[in-house]
């Protein structure tokens, strides 16, 4: 077993920003890490580096029980190195960004060279070693960060949000990079990130992360509304004073809520049904996600679909196409 | 306008004459200055980075009391060292008074404050993800620190520039602790001060032009060693 969590907590000024009662992960695999902004996946991630020690629960690493005692932690971080969502280089040359690690191993010189060199080839950035690191662009600083982290040869690497702030060229790189140091480097490798087709398509396992809670599957469509009941005793959540979704609950005022994309369900956008529950909206995007399609439907806000193959085989859509949409309400959680 | 171009003519010529006694305060002035600089700068440095680096009770009283002293009047320090180095201080017995080593104590109070608070001010800009980025590549937390000193250097060198610019310029403390003694603790603000007592107005402008120049000179070349250090 790579990591063992039990009953871990972090409180920061009051509140409880990650609670996972058990959690175990092996060696060898890609965990992508998926959540919503806020759900507590950077935290976990410095937690699982190293770089923070939690408020209360016990972590064993590599069957060590982990002791948040400095020099103990030392001694876990030549082994788990993290990559940031938006990393920093220091200022100085790519080169000497990646000899970092090696010198504070107290590798030799020629040693560290030949490390350096491989690692640069890697991320296809061996052409930029002598070049200034805050001149680069953050596809290319993602990278180097990428080779500087590698260059310690760890066991384990976590990234936290790898492409967010990239463009596609450099997004299709460093998942390369990424499938790379698992299969060929063996290196385990926690993946955060808010995407759910990054996530599907790198990892081995996926874990759900919700209010810094485990959850069993990925809230999406989440959005922030207040609950409202009409003259006519309906409850509905109205988002962006835009959209009314009509909801079941008890709860008032200022709520989250989440729609499951399977449970819309799309039609022409002649036959609209009448009610509270029917929207019409222009799709946005489609993608394959494993034989489904997802759609992402504007009907005031984005909302996405996923339909199954049969379903949009019968009533195909097209992106720019207006549609009628229904979230009924066993479709909503408020949260 | 005539009084500022005869002092700057004036200044040419006293440089070009190789006039010893101009050298002579020239040479004492940056002699006492670096030396100041260089002892606030060994002690305020790693003072101002203890400070921004760690965490401890009493932190932000500590640096408001520092931020008041660089309001610190020249004169007060002039006094206050006086006190402990003339014949009935307790510091009497080394001879202190009127001479170069006087002035450098009295300097180097005098711009501790700044350097320290300019080296806190330049830490904590630094951006915590330095801190972090050196953790997790496996650094120590000396190491750490190297790294958070390195990238706040730039910062850093304005403290000492910024010191360096004080002393230079400053006159209560040289003269109440040097004594402005011809060839011995003659500095340029305090000949300055004696050719305005004496009336010849022209000379004293010409050695502020002479220190001006020596200042951006000094000025000059940090900002090319700030440069190089800018990879």
């Amino acid at each position: 077993m790579l990591f063992g969590i039990k009953n871990l907590t972090k409180v920061y000024g009051g509140r409880k920003v990650l609670d996972i009662p058990e959690l175990s992960l092996e060696k060898g695999k890609v965990y992508g890490l998926l959540g919503p902004n806020g759900s507590g996946k950077t935290t976990l991630l410095e937690i699982l580096s190293f770089l923070l020690p939690p408020t209360t629960g016990e972590i064993v690493y590599d069957s060590r029980k982990v002791d948040f005692s400095e020099t103990f932690l030392r001694g876990l971080r030549t082994e788990v190195v993290m990559v940031e969502q938006q990393p920093i280089l220091f200022t100085t040359s790519v080169y000497k960004n990646v000899e970092f690690g090696l010198k504070v191993r107290k590798k030799p010189k020629e040693y560290r060279k030949k490390i350096i060199h491989e690692v640069l080839d890697l991320v296809g950035m061996r052409g930029f070693a002598e070049a200034s690191a805050h001149r680069l662009s953050s596809g290319e600083t993602q990278r180097v960060a990428i080779a500087r982290a590698l260059a310690c040869s760890p066991k384990v690497i976590m990234f936290d949000e790898p492409t967010s702030n990239v463009d596609i060229e450099n997004q299709i790189a460093i998942e390369g990079i990424l499938r790379d140091i698992n299969v060929q480097k063996g290196i385990s490798v926690i993946l955060a990130t808010h995407n759910r087709i990054q996530a599907t398509k790198l990892s081995d396992s996926i874990i759900f992360l919700f209010n810094g809670k485990p959850a069993s599957s990925i809230y999406e469509n989440i959005f922030s509304g207040s609950v409202r009941r009409d003259g006519d005793g309906n409850t509905y959540c109205l988002i962006h004073d835009k959209v009314r979704l009509v909801v079941r609950t008890d709860k008032t005022g200022y709520v989250k809520i989440s729609v499951n994309p399977k449970m819309i369900k799309v039609f022409p956008a002649q036959d609209i049904p009448s009610g509270d529950h029917g929207f019409v909206g222009r799709v946005i995007q489609l993608t394959d996600e494993g034989g489904d399609v997802r759609a992402l439907v504007d009907i005031g806000i984005p909302i996405s679909v996923l339909l199954g193959k049969e379903e949009y085989k019968q009533a195909p859509i097209l992106t720019g196409e207006r549609v009628a949409l229904v979230c009924p309400p066993e479709s909503i959680e408020v949260m | 306008m005539d009084i500022l171009l005869d002092s700057f003519i004036s200044a040419i010529l006293l440089l070009k004459s190789l006039d010893a006694e101009l050298y002579a305060i020239v040479f004492v002035s940056l002699k006492v200055a670096s030396s100041s600089t260089f002892v606030a700068s060994f002690i305020g440095i790693p003072t101002g980075f203890a400070i921004a680096f760690k965490e401890f009770p009493g932190k932000r009283t500590v640096i408001t009391i520092l931020n008041t002293l660089l309001a610190l009047p020249t004169v007060v320090v002039g006094l206050f060292v006086y006190t402990f180095i003339s014949r009935r201080g307790i510091f009497g017995p080394l001879d202190l008074l009127y001479t170069q080593k006087a002035i450098i104590v009295g300097q180097v109070i005098l711009i501790i404050p700044i350097v320290t608070t300019f080296t806190i001010a330049a830490i904590s800009q630094i951006d915590d993800r330095y801190r972090k980025t050196a953790m997790t590549l496996g650094a120590t937390t000396l190491q750490t620190a190297v790294v958070i000193f390195r990238e706040g250097r730039f910062g850093i060198m304005a403290a000492v520039i910024a010191s360096f610019g004080r002393v230079i310029a400053e006159v209560g403390i040289s003269m109440m602790l040097g004594g402005n003694a011809k060839g011995f603790t003659r500095t340029m603000t305090t000949a300055m001060a004696l050719e305005y007592d004496k009336g010849e107005f022209i000379l004293a402008v010409a050695l502020g032009v002479i220190l001006l120049t020596i200042s951006f000179t000094v000025n000059l070349f940090f900002n090319y060693l700030q440069g190089r250090a800018r990879v």
